[in-house]
Parts: C-alpha cells; structure tokens; sequence
C-alpha cells in the first residue's frame, strides 16, 4: 500500500473518524482520555501492578509518610495507613473497585434504558402521560435516598449501592433513548426501510442504533461521571462497600481516623476520585463539542 | 469568580462589623462550657445502665450518693452522707444525712421540701425492690446492681429519723461502701416520684430528671445536644462552677478533635490514642492522664458451639499477638492485660499466666478440638471508642488477620451503639470486642459483673459464662476482710479464668482527659465519669 | 391555562400516592415486625398487640390497611422512632426546614454567581475568559462534594480558624425551634443578642453552604454558557445585528430571555442534586438536617423513621421539581415537557 495519496479531498472520512479528528484537536480533550485510558488500565491491571496486597498489614510499618516527604521511603510510595497497609496498593485496587464498578453499573443501566425507551419510543398507541410524568417525577428522587431505602431492606454492601445507583440511572437513558428514537422515527430513511418491509426489530439494529451510538456515548461518559461519585460516597457513608475492600471512599472514609496525622490517607483517595471524574468529564466534554462541530460542518 | 469573592468579602466585613463588640462577646462565649461527649445516653439514669456515656452525662452532673471517692487517694469521703458507722459483725450501716440539700426546680417540677431519709430509701428501694411502683419503669433492670448481686444482699433499709437512715445486709461485703459511693448510687427525688405517680406519667423520671447535684437538666435533643444549667442552690461550692454547660454530642472523635481546635468545645470525650501527640503539642490545649482502672479483651459466647470448649478459646487466644494490638491500637497508651486487674488495683497480681502468641499451637488445639480450616465466626466491635479499646474496628480487623492465619474466617460486625448491646444481651455475637471501667478500685468490681453467672441476665457478662467454682471463689473474697487473703483467692480466680479463658484480657489503659487551657479546674478522677462542677472558662 | 393546572394537580397527586404506596410496602420490605415499623411502638404483651393490630387494620387486605395508612398520613399521625421514641413529624418538622435552608441560600448563590459568569463566558465565546470560566467549572463540578468539604474544614477552620465545622450555632445559644429556619428563629427568639447569635449563624453557613453552592455554581455556569452560546447562533441574533441594535440592547432584549427560558426546566434536576450534595456535606458539617437524620436512622437500623424519612425527602423533591415544571409550562406553553440536564 503507498503511503501517500494524491487525492486527499478523495477520501471521505466515516463520521466517527471526523469526531476523531475534531477530538484530537482540543488537547485538553486529549490529556483528559489519556488520563482516563490511565485509569482504565489500573482498573484491569491493579492487582498485578500493585506492589502490595492491599489488605496486607504490616505492623512495622505503620503511617508511614509519601515517599516525597522527608521521613517517607521509597518503598511506601503514598505512605501507609494506620494499619501498615500500603496506600498506593490501595488506591490502584481502589480505583479498579470504584471505576470498575461504576462502568459495569452504567452498562447494565444503560442496557435497561435502552430496551425501555427503544420500546416506548417505537410503540405508538394509548399511553398515559400521568403516568409518564409520574414516572418523570418519581425519578427525581434523590441517589442517596434509593441507596438508603435499599440499604435498609437488603443490607449495606457494594452489590446494594450499585444498585441503587443504577436504579437511578436508568431514567435518563430511557428518557434519552425514547426521546431520539422518536425523531429519528418521523426521518425519512426510517420511512423508506419501512416501505421495504423492515420489521421493527430490523429496523433498530440497521437503521437506529447505528445513529443512537453517539448519543449513548456521550451519556455514558456522563452517568459514567454520576456514578463515580455515587459510589464513593455511598462508601465513604459507610452504605455502600464494606472495609476492608479498598474502595476509594472507603479509603477516604478510613483515613479521616488519622486525619491530622497521616493527612495523605485522606487526601490521595480523593484526588484520586477527583481527578477521575475529572478526566471523564473532560473527554465528554470533549466529545460533545467535538460531535457539535462536526454537526455544524 | 469574581461575584463569589465579592459576596465572601461581604460575609466577612460582616463578621468584622459584629467582632466590634468584643467584650459582649467574650462575656457570653465564657458563660458556659462545651463538652464534646461520644454517643448519646440511654437515658437520664444511671442506676438502669452501665455505660459511661450515660454516667458521664448524668452521674456527677445532675445527681450525688451517700459518699464518693477522693480524687487523688481513691479513699471513700462524705457526700450527701455525713457520716457513717458500720456495725462490729459488718452488717448494719448507719448513715448521717446533710441538711439543706436541695432538689432542682426546672420548668417541669418543683420541690417544696429539701432532701430528707425517704429520698434514700426510694432511691435504694428502686433497684432493690421489685414491688416498688418504679421498679418495672425504664426496663426494670439495674445491670450494676444486679451483676454485683447487691439488690439481693440487702435485706432492709429502715428510716431512723429524718436524716438518718439503716441498712441491712445478709452477708458480710467488704465492698459495699465503694459499691455505694460508684457512679450508680446515686440519690432521686421520692417527691418527684410521687409526684409523678400522681400524674399518671412515671415514665419521665429518667427522662426529665430531678436530682441534687450542681447542674440541673434543661433539654435534650438525640444526636445533637444535652443542655445543663447551674444548680445555684447546691449544697457544695459552685463559686467557681460556669452558668451553662452543654454536651454536643459528636461520635466520631477526629471530628471531636477538630471541634477541640476550633474552640467548639471546651472539653472532649475520648481523644484518640493516635491524636494525643498532636494535643499535646498545641499551645492551647491541655492533656491530662492518669492510669485507669479498665481493662480491654475479648470475649467468646461461650454458650455458643464451638466457643464453649476451652480447648477453642484457648487456640483463639494464642492465635493472636497482643502485644502487635497494642502497639497498632493504643499506641503504647496502655499496658498488657494478664489478668481482668490492672495494676492500680491494690489486687494486681504481677507474676499471673498470660497466652503468648503461637499459631502452630493454636491451629494443633483447633484440630483437637474438631474445628475444621475454613469455619466461619463473627467478631462484634464496638461501634464506639472507649479508652480500654479505641478504636474497635481496628483491632477486629488485626485479629481477622490472625484468625486467618489459622485458618479460621472472621466476619466484622458492628451495629450503633444502643442497637449493639441490645443484640449483645440477647448473646447473638460469636465473640466481641468489648471491655470494662471500673467505678471504684474493688477488684470484685471487675470480677463479679464481667464473669459471674448472676451477671448473664444483667448483661456485662459477655462471654455468657457461668461457673460454679468461680461464683464461690469471688464470693469467698467479698467475705474476707483481710487483703492478704483476700488477694490470695483472686490469685486463684485469676488461675481458673486463665486455664478456663472465657475472655482473652488485652488491655489496660491510661485515661486521658483533653481541653482548652482556658479551662480551669478539670480533674480526672479515676473513679468514676466526668465531673464538671468548679470548672470555669477564664479569660 | 386551567387545563394544565388540573392536569399538574392531577399528577402531584398521583406521585404522592405512588410514594405513599412505597412507603408503606417498606414497612413489608423491612426486617422485622411489620407493625413496629408502621407504629414505632414495640407492643410488651399481646393485648397492647392486638390493639395495635386493630389500630392499624392489619388485619385487614392489603388495601384497606393502606388506605388507613394514607389518611393516618393526612391526619399527622406518622408513628413514633423506634429508638429515640420521639413523634416522627416533630423530628421531620425540625430536620426537614435545615436541609431546605441550607439547599436555598446554595441555590441563590449559584444562581446570582453562577448565571452572569454563564452570560458573560457564552458572550465571549471560546475567548481566553471564556476558557478560564469554562475550565474552573469543569474543575469545581468534578470535586467530589463530600471531600471537598473535608478539604474546606482542613483549610478554613483547623488552619486559619475563620469558620467553625459542626451544627448551625453555637449552642451556647438557647434558640428554641420555632420555624426551623435557624435565621427566622434567631430573629423570633427571645432572651438572646440576636445580633451576636446570627453573626454566629452566619459563620456556621459560610463553609457547607459554600461546599455546596460551588459545586451547584459550576453546573449553572455551563448550563446558561451552552444557552447563550446556542441562541447567539440563532439567526434572529444576527438579523438584530443587521438592524443596528447595541450590543446591551441585543443582550437584554433578545440573548438573556431566550437563553434563560430552556434553563430553567433544567433546574428541576439541579433540585435533585443539591438536595442529595446537601444531604452529603450536612453529616461533615453536623448540619442538624433531614439528611443527617436520615443517615444517622440507617446506622441505627430505625426503620419507621427511615419509612416517613423517605417519603418526606421524596415528596418535598417531587414538589420543587412538579413546581418549576409547571412555573416553566407557564410561562412557555410552547415547550412539551422538561428536559434532563445536560452540563
């Protein structure tokens, strides 16, 4: 294959490969994703990184300061805690439980609300719109609460904050999806693969998923965002995991013991968590300007 | 954010508008004293519970005894009593009432007599008579008197005169002096109570309490606050004592800490073991300790399979390593438990047995025993920190490791507080973590409510254990006068308790005391809970 | 006009009945004795038991007991907490107002800081202000709140001393609860130096209230942003600009009500998240609020508190979010429904 073209207004790029393009130039956007592939391969990787097991005490060594402080050693590189346990080993596991979690919540919920809203967008027929709106209304009901109402009948744990978040979750996927699939109904191409015989199921897989991608990336990359926080703060809550897993508000919660201290355990996890969500809002932010522009081409 | 500063800078010329008036403000943030407490009390009682956190709130602020322990020497001096006289064959006290005691009047009640011969013998009669009207009210249990099986050793108590009253025990008890004067005795109101009878309303004794002490009850709020306001008829000296004293209730102690440095409290409850270097090096604040009389451990149900074979509770114990706890929890704040005494006791025995740490060992007797590798037990920690352990949660999860080691699984179970004992007394937990703060220096005050079967349905009696031969020895003790001897019997309880471990002792702790310098006044005593009167915030 | 009205009462009123039915399966859903979690009360014989029985209909179908439920409900009698043995709507009445205050003035602030930034970075559009507006608020909407008020405390109170950490006021101060509202109460109490007391209850917001507002702020600044910036490339804009209006004039007349109009639907969900960010930063703070409590009757295992607890929180969230979508029906009859945000 030559590795040049004399035609390049010839080469017509997908319309991914133009949301690429205008992606990679905000450099924000950029360092954002790089950031976020970072995290993504702690999350697999954690346990073979780590240099410790993360529930590992060590009795000889506790609260040890950050490697960059002047008492710290360089093999505690974040210190430990008031265990011994070592705080980088447990942050990387932290952020494979938090991330990880947080991406497998927002899948399944945006799985539900998919299948929910293709249904409710693509059925036309007497539907009641009290009992949409209640529904809408209903849905404004606060994470923090679900999460408590589902602590109380089944107990704190991880599995139990993740559903609870997803719980909450769902409503804007359905909303979206219902939403979008309703007007790409009323589009012509819809009406034209119709004509030719396409039976609904065809006529999401070929024609409307396809065109809904976009949409569900980038409120993926927001509920992505929502759950992070939600997650931790159920555990730093204590509602939500259950020391000893590493979870980073669970961390974060167990460090405030030693706050004044060893004031690193409390400050990593939540820079940790911080720059987290940061690096996902700024690649969904990324990526939706980078969808508008390329729109308004 | 430009607006943002703009509306800061506002808030603050409004702060420095108010700073203005200094003095005004100065007067009024000295009016009264801010105690940072850990939990709140079960209720305003402290003769129906032996947590410190309802004597704390209670004992010496709203109430007195008969007699109470001097600060410095533990000696047994007057009180509400002015004197006593014991009879030759030990089993007639006579006590001299003060005159001119008198009862708090509050917006919900007031006296119109000062205290007199009924008021002791209603106080009394409350936890030892079971037809007393009051008796059932607040749960009907008095754990304190129960597990140290007083209620059962006084057979009257008789009005002499007026301020002079009689009681009568069965057998000889060389303790019960310092059973009268501990932080449960403490003197009600017998008009209050009539009064309350007449309404119809007995519940809210314990609730809106009317006693003598130097501060009188204003208002409660769970989870937030317990209100006091100075008792300006005290019989004692309250020259010196602040107008107003509250407690916030704060559980977590980082944050009770914090409150410390900011000046929201004057005093707190508990510091933290890890925190007492970072007191002791701030200007304004002031550490105290002493040696408590307390011991830490943990305690197996024994009335559960398989923790009422000893051969089991002894491979627990050797599984673990106490000295690595006492380094990790109370960071060198407290000494190894051998025994339940600690070495303030006048009973402390230096050379006793104690398990030494050797998991081959443990996991040789487990297998003994039939306790296969991969059985599964709880380990209850208290929710709640306590200077004989302060930070339960931490220990349990050490122990965790080191059951792991041997082989054996262990879940983590906490409750809040009052939830806790309430499951605890109904003996759901496979063991806890848990201890002990004597009232007075006695050793039967650890020996008897701790192991002794009476001592099962009041609840102090974690581990559920009942042995006869135990109950005899201690009972033995509490009738020998002489200490030598009387030393000698514990020296034998302390020999079954160890060939037996119903509890693996861990602990014991120094007590410490944390405020602001501009405190003045603030004693530990190390017989019994917190006392605020002559306490004053100066400038 | 009617028509909506009674189609919006129509639906509050099927929302609260809908949380009704939730609250009251909770008490099924719950471990332990159905009626001590409806009542609160633990019955000690089995004559206090049958009693209660009969008082609740439970041993009536389903449907009887929930109507009985609703009109308990409706009377005020919503049961006792199980562990303090207090009436549960004295406690609400006292915890609910301080979560509402607190969540209010964090409202304001992010309204008044939050919609001029929003106006002016969308007015210069992709301009260095521009970016240093968007990017601070990308930063402060990505802190997590409840770390972000531990840092506060670290800094602000065990640093430099300015604001104190825990409650509402000193409690040096004997202010009884009147309204709920700790302003309101200081002002109607009596035997105090009201100018002293609210210096210090002013003190005590500054730190949660700002936690809050910031994070609230930073998503308000990006909503207007994306407001303006879309209605500044409508073309009505720059058929005003070829009139020759001023710039002020095309900002006040045409830019600052078009792009306010769809934002305000968008608030429906800011109520959401500011109540549960309130909710959060009031157990840092010891902020005496319905959160605070909620999250202390979790701890506590106290499920009649927990059952009226959520269904309060609900119902008043329900109530902010039908309001301002109907408040938003109102005044642009042209919009279907309310939107989901999108920061």
């Amino acid at each position: 294959m030559p590795q040049y073209s004399l035609y390049q207004e010839e080469s017509q790029p997908s319309p991914w490969q133009r949301t690429w393009e205008e992606f990679r130039a905000s450099h924000i956007a950029f360092t954002g994703l790089i950031i976020l592939t970072l995290f993504f391969f702690i999350a697999l990787f954690a346990p073979i990184v780590a240099p410790y097991d993360p529930l590992q005490q060590n009795i000889d060594v506790l609260l040890v300061p950050p490697s960059w402080e002047s008492n710290g050693t360089i093999t505690h590189l974040f210190g430990t805690d008031a265990l011994g346990r070592d705080v980088f080993s447990r942050i990387m596991v932290g952020c494979r439980v938090t991330f990880g979690s947080s991406i497998l919540l927002v899948l399944i919920a945006m799985l539900i609300g998919v299948t929910v809203g293709t249904i409710a967008g693509m059925t036309s027929g007497v539907r009641s719109s009290v009992i949409n709106h209640t529904l809408d209304a209903l849905m404004a009901i606060p994470t923090l609460l679900i999460a408590i109402i589902i602590v109380a009948v089944l107990g704190s744990g991880l599995v139990n904050s993740m559903w609870a978040i997803t719980l909450a979750l769902i409503p804007q996927f359905i909303h979206h999806t219902r939403a979008f699939v309703r007007s790409e109904m009323k589009k012509e191409y819809i009406l034209a693969s119709r004509l030719d015989g396409a039976t609904s199921k065809q006529l999401f897989f070929h024609s409307i998923l396809p065109n809904m991608i976009e949409m569900l990336v980038v409120q993926g990359s927001l509920a992505l965002s929502i759950a992070v926080i939600d997650i931790s703060a159920l555990g730093f809550l204590n509602l939500g995991a259950q020391p000893p897993l590493p979870e980073l508000g669970v961390i974060l919660a167990d460090g405030l013991d030693v706050a004044y201290i060893a004031p690193w355990n409390t400050a990593l996890p939540g820079l940790t968590i911080f720059l987290m969500v940061l690096a996902i809002n700024i690649v969904g932010d990324g990526l939706r300007s980078a969808l508008r522009k390329r729109l308004s081409h | 954010m430009n607006k943002g500063f703009h509306w800061v800078l506002g808030v603050c010329l409004v702060l420095t508008l108010q700073a203005c008036n200094d003095s005004k403000r100065d007067a009024f943030y000295r009016s009264g004293i801010i105690y940072c407490s850990e939990s709140n009390p079960v209720n305003f009682n402290p003769q129906t519970d032996t947590s410190s956190t309802t004597a704390d709130a209670t004992a010496h602020q709203l109430y007195d005894r008969l007699m109470d322990f001097d600060a410095e020497t533990g000696q047994i001096i007057p009180s509400i009593a002015s004197s006593w006289k014991v009879s030759d064959d030990g089993l007639v006290y006579t006590f001299q009432l003060k005159k001119g005691v008198t009862f708090h009047t509050t917006a919900y009640f007031t006296p119109t007599r000062t205290l007199n011969a009924d008021d002791i013998i209603f106080s009394i009669n409350r936890w030892r008579d079971p037809t007393n009207p009051y008796h059932n009210i607040s749960g009907g249990r008095y754990p304190y008197f129960e597990s140290l099986g007083l209620a059962k050793n006084i057979a009257e108590v008789n009005r002499i005169n007026s301020y002079r009253i009689e009681i009568v025990i069965k057998q000889k008890d060389s303790s019960f002096l310092a059973n009268l004067a501990s932080d449960f005795s403490i003197i009600l109101s017998a008009e209050y109570a009539d009064y309350l009878l007449n309404q119809g309303t007995p519940e809210r004794i314990d609730d809106f309490p009317i006693g003598t002490g130097p501060f009188k009850f204003q208002s409660y709020r769970k989870d937030h606050y317990i209100r006091f306001e100075k008792h300006n008829d005290y019989w004692g000296d309250t020259s010196l004592t602040s107008d107003h004293l509250i407690y916030d209730i704060t559980p977590k102690s980082s944050i009770r800490l914090a409150k410390l440095i900011t000046g929201e409290c004057d005093a707190i409850a508990f510091p933290a073991q890890t925190e007492l270097e970072i007191i002791r090096n701030r200007e304004e604040l002031a550490l105290s300790e002493k040696p408590g009389l307390n011991v830490g451990f943990w305690a197996f149900n024994t009335k559960k399979y398989p923790f009422n074979n000893p051969k089991v509770r002894k491979a627990l114990a050797l599984a673990i390593d106490k000295n690595t706890l006492l380094e990790a929890v109370y960071f060198e704040s407290a000494t190894r438990a051998k025994t339940l005494l600690p070495n303030a006791s006048w009973a402390f025995q230096s050379d006793a047995e104690d398990t030494a740490y050797n998991p081959v060992l443990a996991r040789e007797l487990l297998d003994e025993a039939g306790v296969a590798p991969g059985f599964t037990m709880s380990i209850w920690a208290m929710p709640v920190e306590r200077a004989y352990n302060p930070n339960a949660t931490k220990m349990a999860e050490l122990i965790q490791r080191y059951l792991s080691a041997v082989g054996i699984q262990a879940n983590i179970v906490t409750y809040d507080w009052t939830t806790f004992r309430r499951h605890l007394r109904e003996g759901r937990h496979d063991s806890v973590l848990i201890g002990w703060s004597a009232d007075n220096g006695d050793p039967d005050n650890f020996y008897r409510p701790l192991l002794s079967c009476s001592a099962i349905p009041s609840g102090t009696n974690r581990a559920m254990w009942c042995n006869k031969r135990y109950d005899q020895l201690i009972d033995e003790a509490l009738q020998t006068q002489n200490t030598q001897r009387r030393k000698a019997i514990y020296e034998q309880v302390n020999r079954l308790i160890y060939d037996e471990l119903p509890l693996v002792p861990i602990a014991h702790a120094y007590r410490y005391q944390a405020y602001r310098k501009d405190l003045k006044g603030m004693v530990i005593n190390p017989y019994g809970g917190i006392r605020f009167v002559g306490v004053t915030k100066v400038q | 006009m009617i028509k909506i009205l009674i189609r919006y009462t129509i639906l509050f009123v099927m929302t609260l009945l809908v949380l009704a039915a939730l609250s009251f399966s909770l008490a099924y859903l719950f471990p332990g004795d159905v009626l001590v979690n409806l009542s609160g009360i633990t019955p000690h014989n089995d004559a206090q038991r049958a009693a209660l029985m009969r008082q609740f209909q439970l041993d009536e179908p389903y449907i009887f007991q929930f109507i009985h439920y609703v009109s308990e409900l409706l009377q005020g009698n919503w049961g006792y907490s199980f562990v303090s043995g207090l009436p549960l709507r004295e406690e609400i009445g006292i915890a609910m107002p301080a979560t509402i205050e607190l969540s209010a003035y964090a409202l304001f602030i992010a309204l008044v800081v939050g919609v001029p930034l929003g106006c002016f970075a969308g007015l210069r559009s992709y301009s260095k202000s521009d970016y240093i507006i968007n990017s601070a608020s990308m930063v402060s909407y990505s802190f997590p709140v409840f770390w972000l008020a531990l840092v506060f405390i670290l800094i602000f109170s065990l640093e430099m001393g300015i604001a104190p950490l825990s409650g509402r006021l000193s409690l040096l101060f004997d202010v009884p609860d009147k309204t709920g509202f700790i302003l309101l109460d200081i002002i109607l109490a009596k035997n105090i130096d009201s100018s002293l007391a609210l210096g210090d209850a002013l003190k005590h917001l500054i730190l949660p209230t700002i936690s809050i507002a910031l994070i609230s702020t930073a998503s308000m600044i990006r909503l207007t942003r994306r407001s303006v910036i879309d209605v500044l490339n409508s073309p009505y804009i720059a058929a005003a600009e070829s009139r020759g209006l001023s710039k002020s004039q095309i900002f006040f007349r045409h830019i600052l009500r078009n792009a306010l109009l769809p934002i305000l639907p968008l608030m429906a969900i800011q109520i959401t998240t500011l109540m549960t960010n309130a909710m959060i930063v009031e157990t840092l703070f010891s902020w005496p609020g319905i959160g605070n409590w909620l999250i202390q009757a979790i701890y506590q295992r106290d499920y009649p508190a927990l059952r009226i607890g959520m269904l309060a929180v609900a119902t008043v969230v329900v109530s902010f979010t039908i309001l301002i979508d109907l408040f938003n029906r109102f005044i642009d009859p042209s919009r279907e429904k309310y939107e989901r945000a999108t920061v």
